[in-house]
């Protein structure tokens, strides 16, 4: 007879054949009392405009991963046309209806738009909508967000934002295409744009919005409705990450909704707030007031973009100190001195943003003054960084597909922050301002920094979703083929820019005599985003499949100590997310506690 | 399923959710309004002439329009204090005019802005005529949106009274901290709009 093998379920041990009766019997009772408690949700509110926190991170999950291929997809016909100039492509003729061959305006297009996608509706609505959304209630032991009315509210301003974003790449190719000037939208030439860059104002002021909504509900929610016992030293450092960012959102957005509102009326009622007197265009002299100034939008935008940055860094640094910690089966390394940190880098990040401007002449002084805040902000980027290098020393580390995204992000995000030191140095930007050595560091920072970070936390959280497992074969193969190709895609654009090349140039520095013996450069790349387009079709499959074939989870299946793994049912239940809110009597990552029967000790176990 | 907090105070923050999330909500507001005193310094200081402004808009119904945003101000802390002290018809009244005086300002708003229409002022004349339009306007969307829930607040809104009176509190109390930062930005606009 085979030998009988037994499984955990919640903090016992029983044989398989008990656990599916107890199973069947769980199932039944949760049904019943589903059905008794009349929840009689209709399709509507249940799905569409549900007020549950948890749908509603699904909602951003869904629609930001949406909007993140989409990007992707922009970007892969950018690289047909930088590795092969002027070469017809069907894909191009596809998208823009023309002859095939791509033109300036309609590469200018894909330009601001994939940076327009990437940053406002994939990466910050998956990073803070889903995974703050989904996680932060669960880990806090609240029982919804504090406002879940403008919680669905966050969603569907950040919805139609998109779609208008989308709209007017489709709808309007026969009048200019969509929104061309970059996503820094930069006047005059923003403002004597066609009409596609008054959707993407429109859109823009849907989307800060949203954020507006979401990150007042974030900071509530962390303040006011921490579970009993969940004193700030005992936050999880996800959370500390989430309310950080929600205070960048909150502060920093409104001088861009001011700035897109200027502009708006700039474009449509004639004023000219960003434009400068004696403005030519087409060779004429613009008829209007004139007096206006360019450099005010560049300030109002980076005042917004700068901290920007930090709340698409941040919420990725929550999620691999959570990973990490988890799976070293060690504390964290310093998690005191990592939440000082944040807080520090998120005050510093209001007062770095003219490091962005240092060519326009501001003046020696005021660059200077930007350039030592910049070099200071490195600095509690660097700590959480070493802290969490740290965390790995001496710990029996799991190699599981959230690991190794978690710590494939830690030398990534130290290229992307350390190539971002040169620029921040005023004199050495001025050879590197505007050259694909820019692109490559933020996306350093943004795509396998940031990304791998969201990838991580997907395979993370998946089970505590779905209840199910995503494959690790998959998983593997997945981070492995990202791993190598976002390198090969990335690194060559150091070496571009250190040659001279500049960006936005529509045939990728083929007009100039340095870009031509740097074009093979070009070509790998563009192999290399096909390569990675190829791997991101396992994470795909694995997503959607492992929803029905994967291998069901257990209440804990990481073994970790945070409480939406140890006090909340897994998948959780709809409403209320616990059966009683949990009281919290330990810091947020008691791992390997010397005298412990296990490895951890979850936040909600009762005092010895 | 309750959300803890959403009335009653919590006793290690010391707030409601309600209140802490207007005053989050208020703090975002200074920065809106704050980039556009911002835009408006900078150009100004930035530009080879700049307009005799109070030549231009209307100081005296400005002026006017001042003292009833001061007086609706005050009007709907006694409201508040009122709703607190358990005189429900007091506050009724009291609110009912806060929303009136709020109507009023808008109407002479609405005047003024007419009378800049039929001089030919418009925001492309220049960048403070745009400046004025822009901001007031904002501002008055401010106001517009204060009134409607001052209404709903006296009106349909208060069956909430009945049902769960802390809640209903604290909803009054978080429209009158929104009505009275209104009020403080239309202090700003006026000197810097029309006495500057």
């Amino acid at each position: 007879m085979a030998q009988k093998r037994q499984v955990r379920v919640g903090s016992q041990w029983m044989y398989a054949r008990d656990a599916e009766k107890a199973l069947g019997e769980a199932l039944r009772v949760m049904k019943e009392e589903e059905e008794g408690h009349g929840h009689h949700e209709s399709f509507v509110t249940k799905y569409l405009f549900s007020q549950d926190h948890k749908w509603i991170g699904v909602q951003y999950g869904f629609t930001a991963l949406c909007f993140l291929l989409f990007g992707f997809f922009l970007m892969i016909m950018m690289r047909l046309q930088l590795g092969w100039p002027n070469q017809p492509f069907a894909v191009i003729k596809w998208f823009f209806h023309g002859t095939g061959t791509m033109l300036p305006e309609q590469y200018n297009q894909l330009g601001a738009m994939h940076g327009t996608i990437m940053v406002f509706l994939a990466i910050v609505p998956l990073a803070v909508g889903a995974f703050g959304n989904y996680v932060v209630p669960l880990q806090i032991g609240a029982p919804d967000m504090a406002f879940p009315k403008l919680n669905m509210a966050s969603y569907w301003c950040y919805l139609p934002g998109g779609l208008v974003m989308l709209a007017s790449m489709f709808l309007l190719q026969s009048k200019g295409g969509g929104a061309q000037s970059g996503w820094t939208s930069y006047p005059p030439l923003s403002v004597i744009a066609s009409q596609g860059q008054t959707w993407w104002l429109v859109g823009m002021i849907f989307l800060i919005t949203s954020s507006l909504l979401g990150s007042v509900n974030f900071i509530v929610t962390i303040i006011q409705l921490r579970a009993k016992g969940m004193t700030w030293d005992r936050l999880p450092f996800f959370v500390w990450a989430q309310f950080v960012t929600s205070f960048l959102l909150l502060l920093a957005f409104p001088p861009l909704e001011a700035a897109g509102v200027l502009q708006l009326m700039d474009r449509v009622a004639g004023t000219s707030f960003f434009l400068p007197s004696g403005l030519v265009v087409s060779g004429e002299v613009l008829k209007n007031a004139g007096g206006g100034n360019p450099l005010l939008w560049q300030h109002l935008f980076w005042f917004l973009a700068h901290p920007e940055v930090y709340v698409l860094i941040l919420p990725a640094m929550g999620i691999v100190g959570e990973i990490i910690a988890n799976n070293t089966r060690k504390p964290l390394w310093g998690y005191r001195v990592m939440v000082y940190a944040i807080l520090f880098l998120g005050f510093m990040s209001f007062l770095v943003w003219a490091h962005h401007m240092f060519l326009t002449g501001m003046g020696t002084v005021i660059s200077a003054f930007f350039q030592t805040t910049t070099m200071i902000i490195s600095v509690p980027s660097v700590i959480v960084l070493t802290a969490l290098l740290l965390s790995l020393y001496g710990g029996s580390i799991r190699f599981n597909t959230p690991m190794l995204f978690a710590l494939a992000f830690l030398p990534m995000f130290g290229i992307g922050g350390l190539t971002g030191l040169p620029l921040g140095l005023a004199s050495s930007d001025i050879p590197l301002h505007d050259t694909m050595y820019v692109v490559g560091h933020f996306h350093y920072v943004v795509a396998p920094g940031t990304i791998f970070a969201l990838f991580a936390g997907i395979y993370y959280w998946y089970p505590k979703i779905t209840g199910r497992m995503m494959n690790e074969a998959l998983g593997l193969v997945h981070f492995v083929g990202s791993f190598i190709s976002m390198n090969g895609i990335l690194f060559p654009m150091l070496i571009l820019g250190l040659g001279g090349v500049n960006r936005r140039l529509y045939d990728g520095g083929m007009q100039y005599a340095l870009g031509q013996p740097l074009h093979g450069l070009q070509v790998g790349m563009s192999y290399a985003a096909w390569t990675l387009a190829l791997f991101q079709l396992p994470f795909i499959w694995n997503v959607f499949a492992s929803v029905k074939f994967g291998r069901v989870a257990d209440a804990n299946p990481w073994h970790a100590t945070t409480l939406e793994w140890t006090a909340a049912p897994t998948p959780p239940i709809a409403h209320g997310n616990f059966e009683t809110i949990p009281a919290v009597y330990r810091p947020a990552y008691e791992y390997s506690v010397p005298g412990s029967a296990e490895d951890f000790v979850p936040q909600n176990s009762g005092p010895v | 399923m309750e959300i803890p907090y959403t009335a009653s105070v919590r006793p290690d923050t010391g707030v409601t959710n309600q209140t802490l999330g207007m005053w989050l909500f208020l703090a975002s507001e200074v920065m809106l309004f704050g980039s556009l005193f911002s835009s408006y310094a900078l150009l100004r200081s930035g530009a080879m002439s700049w307009p005799d402004q109070s030549s231009i808009v209307n100081v005296p119904l400005a002026a006017v329009n001042t003292v009833i945003l001061i007086a609706s101000s005050v009007v709907i802390l006694r409201a508040t204090a009122a709703l607190r002290g358990g005189d429900v018809a007091r506050f009724r009244a009291l609110m009912a005019t806060t929303a009136t005086l709020g109507i009023v300002f808008l109407a002479i708003k609405s005047i003024e802005y007419r009378g800049e229409l039929a001089e030919g002022l418009r925001p492309s004349t220049n960048n403070f005529v745009g400046l004025y339009f822009v901001m007031t306007f904002l501002h008055a969307m401010h106001v517009t949106g204060g009134v409607l829930v001052n209404l709903f607040l006296c009106g349909p809104g208060m069956v909430m009274n009945r049902r769960d009176a802390p809640r209903f509190l604290g909803r009054v109390e978080a429209a009158t901290l929104y009505w009275n930062f209104i009020d403080v930005i239309w202090i700003l606009m006026f000197v810097v709009l029309y006495l500057l």
